[in-house]
């Protein structure tokens, strides 16, 4: 996986965790996990041969007492290791949870009452709220659960949720996350949620492992697995009746040894905690899925549909150049540009100031800005502008009223000879409102403008005491990165779609720049519904993202649909994840998560199956070694007689603690096409799972050798 | 290792069957599509007359319950068919020979045995079996076997197909397999067989004076029709106890190069009818592909020892015919032989104990092809998640259940292998019959259960497993390896039919490097079953110096 994916926190080893560990260990808790259960039982079988070796006669001898004992040994800490890895797993999800619950605190809220004709306020423990009760929250307090703002406007901190610094702004429909902060005004809010239901509590239960419901990928890997265990039970009721009927002398242990080195044990144990560590890594990206079958699916997408606005662009334009209209030079343009947008705090206005700038065309009447007269944008015109009067006036401080007071003042800063200049009066904005107020629009008026919608890039007309000076030319900004996320898609085979309110030419246009192929020009949020179920009818597994209330059906048709937190709760209601913190450029992050998840769980089962046919060679010469020594033959490694068996089984056991990291933080993978990887990963997990073990096993056995 | 001339030939015969295979395979997906054809005129109103007389509506469809149902209950009333004329074959007529009638274990097993498509003969057919159970219990029933196994893996195939309805008709599909595809195939084959010096009467044995005066029984019969069925057919059974190593079967080199070469026809066939019929012809590359390449790593590992000529050979194949004839009888599971197996060097045993325990390389007819469906969908899912999606085969995706379909598939095999071997020995049937508890004891165990298993018929104990023990258990084994599978297998194309279909986004099963690792999926699976097993007989053998089987 990419670099820009961070790195799993590793739950620390700490004492809670090694208690729970043993607690699961008793063989109930392990019913689940079948694998790991039998090994439990092997356990329990070489312990009694320990114990009472006579009753194993003649497949067990007193003399192998201390060999049973090493066995049992490595048999009980073989189901450890997994327990251990279910445990490390379960922590680092709860800890993650965790940290988002800490805003869960219980706190007392200002419950409202509404009467007939007025309301009390009841000071109520969050707990003790239901849906539907109203809250007033004023500067200060923190957002008991989740809710929906009724009246009033807020700025709300949810920097502790979503790692988003600044405060946001909150108004009446908006939605509040439990545990987020007001800094500023009052709200009368309503409870959306009962208090056991937020997502938070949700994430915490689906982290419990024993509560988990197991996805249909797993229940899968669990039938191969529990396939696997009843062949290698055949395999091993038939030797040790062989070794009965025929006489050939097999020990018990080394056969029940033999048998747990066959039993897909690193899967088995490491299957839940895989599972666990993919919600995990959603969580980390604070990103909440209502199912591990969720995430999954997301692995599965054929198509992700992208909203163009806040996915592939940053949502605003920047300017990057000045085209004049004939008679004008691209100075003018760009010095009135500079005015017009000096008080224009928008994005857009930014860039011009910062093109203008970087360009050198900064206007010599800079200092009179301070006393102009600002036309704020309007929607009616489309237009805004700034009016700067020939008129001396003070010079205000910033403020939020700014440039709106206007009064006298003598300056000598400002040229004397501008005295008898008029007033300048610059606007800019939609070419068409522009042209409506032009006197006698240049010839070249229609050509530029739509040279520049062509390229589909937004033009900005420019007017100075009613002529037309140019254009500004504004572009879309991409997001950062977005280019190589959506190539890093496409090679996995995935179809992404832009999906945007903009004219067909400009959607082309940014579509092309990002390398997508297909775009829904011109559409509304209703279109999304018909977009999913036009893809769902060529059985293709659609992701997609949306906040808005007409997103909600399209969401709840979409195999993955994940919700902004900042949309409206019907459209959380219907996603199956949400992110909290809006971004929906992570849409692509959940589909490479699900597939990392999916990639992880065959990685290690191919890994775990390929491992036999080393143990095989270790075991075998052993097995029969007092009645048909020339087996030893098959002894390629050249173990020791008593070591070997100890070394398959002490590799087999160490390998699922060695493997713990790779399951928690999921197989790591650059994007490339599906073919590419899975040859990929069937070469390292497949001839790696076959070698590995050749190399692991001899060296424990030089090592216990040498002991 | 083998020298050039003989490579030339191996590679030869196998290309032949490949490219016959892919010449046959749009004839045979016409027959089961019913497609107009030149046969129509004379087949159509005798296959007519066929569903009339059955009461078969050749427009009803099946779905895949009533299809094996169907299979089953039609390969029941042969067998019960079968069992009344080896039973009472003595009061029955075309005996000139007077042979009476079979016990009810042996006879159990041997038309379990010819429906199963196996033909493990515990009977020496020359001087056991009449004319009339030649003819009607044992040369029919190799033909109504391979019809069966054509069948299901059509209906298999059927279903797997997008935008399939049903399975198809089972009793439209077994006439025709029979009128359309075994008959001519087999007509054809048996005036060759003639032509080559097989003998085709019912005239009886022949006796005659020798040069020394002696009086000698020349063994006679309807042998050419029978050995083309029972090659063509994948069933193995032969007319004389012997087999193919008998004169009479087979004559000379020709006649064996012919013979080999039928094995591997219909089970080739049916890996390019598989693409075919799927509409996608490049599917058919893993299952033809990965079929072969597991056939050459059987024969690399069987020309590994110098083929020399053992007791228990013929003079007329020499060694090298020997042991590639006996691999390629177990690669696709026909069982028959032309040679003793126990005259053969134990790494030619342990290559056909591997084409028995794979079971599509390209294994029998219809079956092979299901295995290595069940091994692709296998290796799909295991290694497949690696390439980060649910794994999907033909697009559709892999379920619990069909995960569980395909793995109780895989399970039957070791199953009915491994507890009847046991059980040969832990009852003491082994050693009554004189069968030591060395590895050549248990190899010929092992072998004898695989075989059956496997549906294959080849043996090392022959009549000589004429026991009731044996009867009874190999009766059981090769009825389970054949039914259970089948109807699994059946059960999961069955389930495929109406299932959505992802568009080729998934994992591309059509590839060479798709097949390379289904091929090493398969070793490894094969091998992690049955390595300890193998390791006991034939590597045991091996390593203990019996080169010769007998020595």
């Amino acid at each position: 996986m990419n670099n820009d994916i961070p790195r799993t926190q590793y739950a620390a080893l700490n004492g809670s965790v090694v208690v729970d560990s043993i607690l699961r260990l008793s063989p109930v808790s392990l019913l689940s996990n079948p694998v790991m259960f039998i090994t439990e039982l092997m356990f329990f079988i070489v312990a009694a041969m320990a114990i009472y070796p006579q009753g194993f006669a003649p497949a067990a001898s007193v003399g192998e007492r201390a060999y049973y004992v090493e066995i049992a040994s490595i048999l009980l800490i073989t189901v450890w290791f997994s327990t251990l890895s279910d445990a490390l797993a379960e922590q680092q999800a709860k800890n993650t949870a965790g940290s988002l619950r800490k805003l869960k605190t219980k706190v007392i809220s200002k419950k409202v009452l509404r009467e007939a004709f007025s309301s009390t306020v009841v000071p109520t423990s969050s707990d003790e709220l239901s849906k539907g009760d109203l809250v007033l929250l004023e500067d200060g307090d923190v957002v008991p659960i989740d809710s929906e703002v009724l009246e009033g406007i807020a700025m709300v901190d949810e920097s502790l949720l979503t790692g988003e610094s600044a405060p946001v702004r909150k108004a009446p429909g908006d939605v509040l996350i439990g545990g987020s902060r007001i800094v500023s005004d009052t709200l009368t809010v309503r409870i959306s949620v009962n208090p056991e239901e937020g997502y938070i509590n949700q994430m915490i239960r689906m982290v419990e492992s024993s509560k988990r419901p197991k996805t249909p990928n797993e229940q899968a890997v669990t039938i191969v697995l529990i396939g696997l265990t009843g062949i290698f039970t055949i395999i091993i009721l038939a030797l040790l009746g062989l070794s009965v009927t025929l006489g050939l002398g097999a020990d018990l242990s080394v056969l029940i040894a033999l048998y747990v080195c066959l039993l897909p044990t690193t899967i088995g144990a490491l299957l839940p905690a895989i599972g666990l560590s993919g919600i995990s890594r959603l969580y980390q990206r604070k990103i909440v899925a209502k199912s591990g079958r969720a995430v999954e699916t997301a692995g599965d997408a054929d198509v992700v549909l992208l909203d163009k606005t806040g996915t592939i662009t940053v949502g605003n334009r920047a300017a990057i150049e000045f085209i004049p209209f004939e008679g004008y030079s691209e100075r003018q343009v760009g010095e009135a540009a500079f005015l017009s947008s000096w008080y224009d705090d928008t994005p857009e206005g930014r860039s011009i100031i910062a093109l203008s700038y970087n360009k050198g065309f900064v206007p010599k009447n800079l200092n009179s800005l301070p006393l102009s007269e600002v036309f704020e944008f309007s929607a009616v015109t489309r237009t805004s502008g700034v009016k700067i009067g020939r008129a001396q006036e003070f010079m205000l401080p910033k403020g939020r009223s700014r440039g709106r007071m206007r009064r006298k003042f003598s300056s000598d800063s400002v040229a004397s000879d501008d005295d008898q200049s008029p007033d300048l009066e610059i606007i800019k904005g939609a070419p068409d409102s522009i042209k409506r107020a032009l006197i006698s629009p240049p010839q070249d008026f229609d050509a530029v403008v739509d040279a520049v919608a062509a390229a589909g890039e937004t033009p900005m007309a420019i007017s100075q005491n009613g002529e037309a000076l140019g254009v500004i030319r504004l572009k879309d900004v991409l997001k950062p990165g977005i280019k190589e996320k959506i190539q890093g898609i496409k090679t996995m085979g995935i179809r992404p779609v832009m999906i945007t309110g903009d004219q067909p030419l400009t959607a082309k246009s940014i579509a092309g720049e990002v390398g997508i192929d297909e775009y829904v020009p011109r559409a509304k949020p209703e279109d999304k519904f018909a977009i999913v179920q036009k893809e769902q009818a060529q059985s293709r597994v659609v992701a997609m993202i949306g906040d808005g209330t007409n997103d909600a059906p399209a969401l709840a048709v979409a195999d993955v649909g994940l919700a902004m937190n900042s949309g409206t709760e019907a459209a959380k209601e219907a996603a199956n994840m949400v992110d909290l913190e809006s971004n929906p450029a992570k849409i692509i992050d959940v589909v490479l998560l699900g597939k990392q998840l999916l990639m992880t769980r065959g990685a290690v089962t191919t890994f775990s199956i390929a491992n036999d046919v080393a143990k095989y060679f270790a075991i075998m010469p052993v097995i029969f070694s007092a009645t048909v020594p020339q087996l030893e033959a098959l002894n390629i490694l050249h173990l020791g007689l008593h070591s070997a068996v100890l070394s398959a089984l002490i590799f087999n056991a160490l390998v699922i603690p060695m493997l713990i990291p790779l399951a928690m933080r999921g197989v790591r993978f650059r994007p490339s096409g599906t073919m590419s990887l899975f040859l990929r990963n069937a070469f390292v997990y497949g001839i790696g799972g076959i070698v590995v073990p050749f190399i692991g096993i001899k060296l424990i056995d030089i090592l216990l050798s040498a002991i | 290792m083998i020298d050039a001339i003989q490579a030339a030939y191996v590679v030869a015969i196998l290309g032949a069957a490949i490219f016959s295979g892919w010449l046959l395979a749009p004839y045979v997906v016409g027959v089961y599509n019913r497609s107009p054809g030149r046969l129509d005129r004379f087949l159509d109103p005798l296959e007519n007359l066929i569903y009339r007389v059955v009461g078969a509506d050749p427009a009803h469809t099946m779905d895949w319950k009533q299809y094996f149902l169907a299979a089953l209950l039609v390969n029941i009333v042969q067998m019960a068919i079968a069992a009344f004329i080896l039973l009472f074959q003595g009061s029955l007529p075309l005996n000139p020979q007077g042979f009476s009638g079979l016990s009810w274990d042996l006879t159990f097993n041997t038309v379990v045995s010819i429906a199963t498509n196996t033909n493990l003969q515990h009977y020496n057919g020359e001087t056991t079996l009449s004319y009339l159970s030649q003819m009607s219990a044992i040369q029919f029933l190799q033909f109504t076997s391979a019809a069966t196994g054509l069948c299901a893996a059509v209906a298999f195939v059927r279903g797997l197909t997008n935008g399939s309805r049903d399975m198809g008709n089972f009793y439209v599909d077994f006439v025709r397999s029979i009128t359309r595809i075994l008959i001519p195939l087999c007509f054809v084959a048996a005036l060759v067989f003639v032509a080559l010096g097989v003998p085709q009467t019912l005239g009886g044995y022949v006796t005659v004076k020798t040069i020394e005066g002696a009086s000698q029984t020349i063994l006679v019969g309807p042998v050419a029709s029978l050995v083309s069925i029972m090659q063509i057919g994948t069933n193995g059974g032969g007319y004389y106890g012997a087999n193919s190593a008998y004169p009479f079967q087979n004559p000379n080199p020709q006649s064996d190069i012919l013979e080999i070469f039928l094995m591997l026809l219909l089970p080739t066939t049916l890996c390019f009818v598989y693409g075919l019929m799927l509409g996608k012809k490049r599917e058919t590359r893993p299952v033809l592909f990965g079929a072969y390449a597991l056939f050459a790593i059987d024969l690399i590992i069987a020309f590994i020892p110098t083929s020399t000529l053992n007791s228990g050979m013929e003079v007329r194949f020499a060694g090298f015919w020997s042991a590639f004839w006996t691999v390629v009888t177990t690669a696709v599971t026909t069982g028959s032989v032309n040679s003793t197996l126990a005259s053969q060097h134990p790494l030619v045993v342990l290559s056909a104990f591997m084409g028995m325990l794979i079971q599509s390389t390209p294994g029998g007819i219809g079956a092979g092809l299901m295995y290595m469906v069940m091994y692709a969908v296998i290796t799909v899912f295991i290694v497949g998640l690696m390439s980060g999606r649910t794994p999907e085969y033909l697009g559709f995706k892999i379920r619990s259940r069909d995960v569980l379909l395909v793995m109780s598939a895989f399970l039957i095999h070791p199953l009915i292998i491994l507890v009847p071997t046991v059980l040969a020995y832990a009852t003491g049937a082994a050693s009554t019959i004189g069968l030591g508890t060395n590895s050549l004891g248990f190899t010929q165990v092992l072998y004898e259960f695989t075989s059956a298993a496997a549906n294959n018929g080849s043996d090392f104990l022959g009549s000589m497993a004429d026991t009731p023990f044996f009867n009874v258990s190999t009766g059981v084994v090769m009825f389970l390896g054949r039914y259970a599978p089948m109807g699994l297998l059946l059960a999961l194309s069955g389930s495929v039919i109406g299932r959505k279909r992802s568009p080729e986004s998934g994992l591309k099963t059509d590839t060479i490097a798709f097949t390379a690792v289904l091929v090493g999926s398969i070793m490894i699976l094969v091998v992690l079953t049955f390595f300890p097993f193998l390791a006991l007989g034939p590597i045991l053998s091996y390593f203990q110096g019996n080169v010769n089987g007998l020595g």
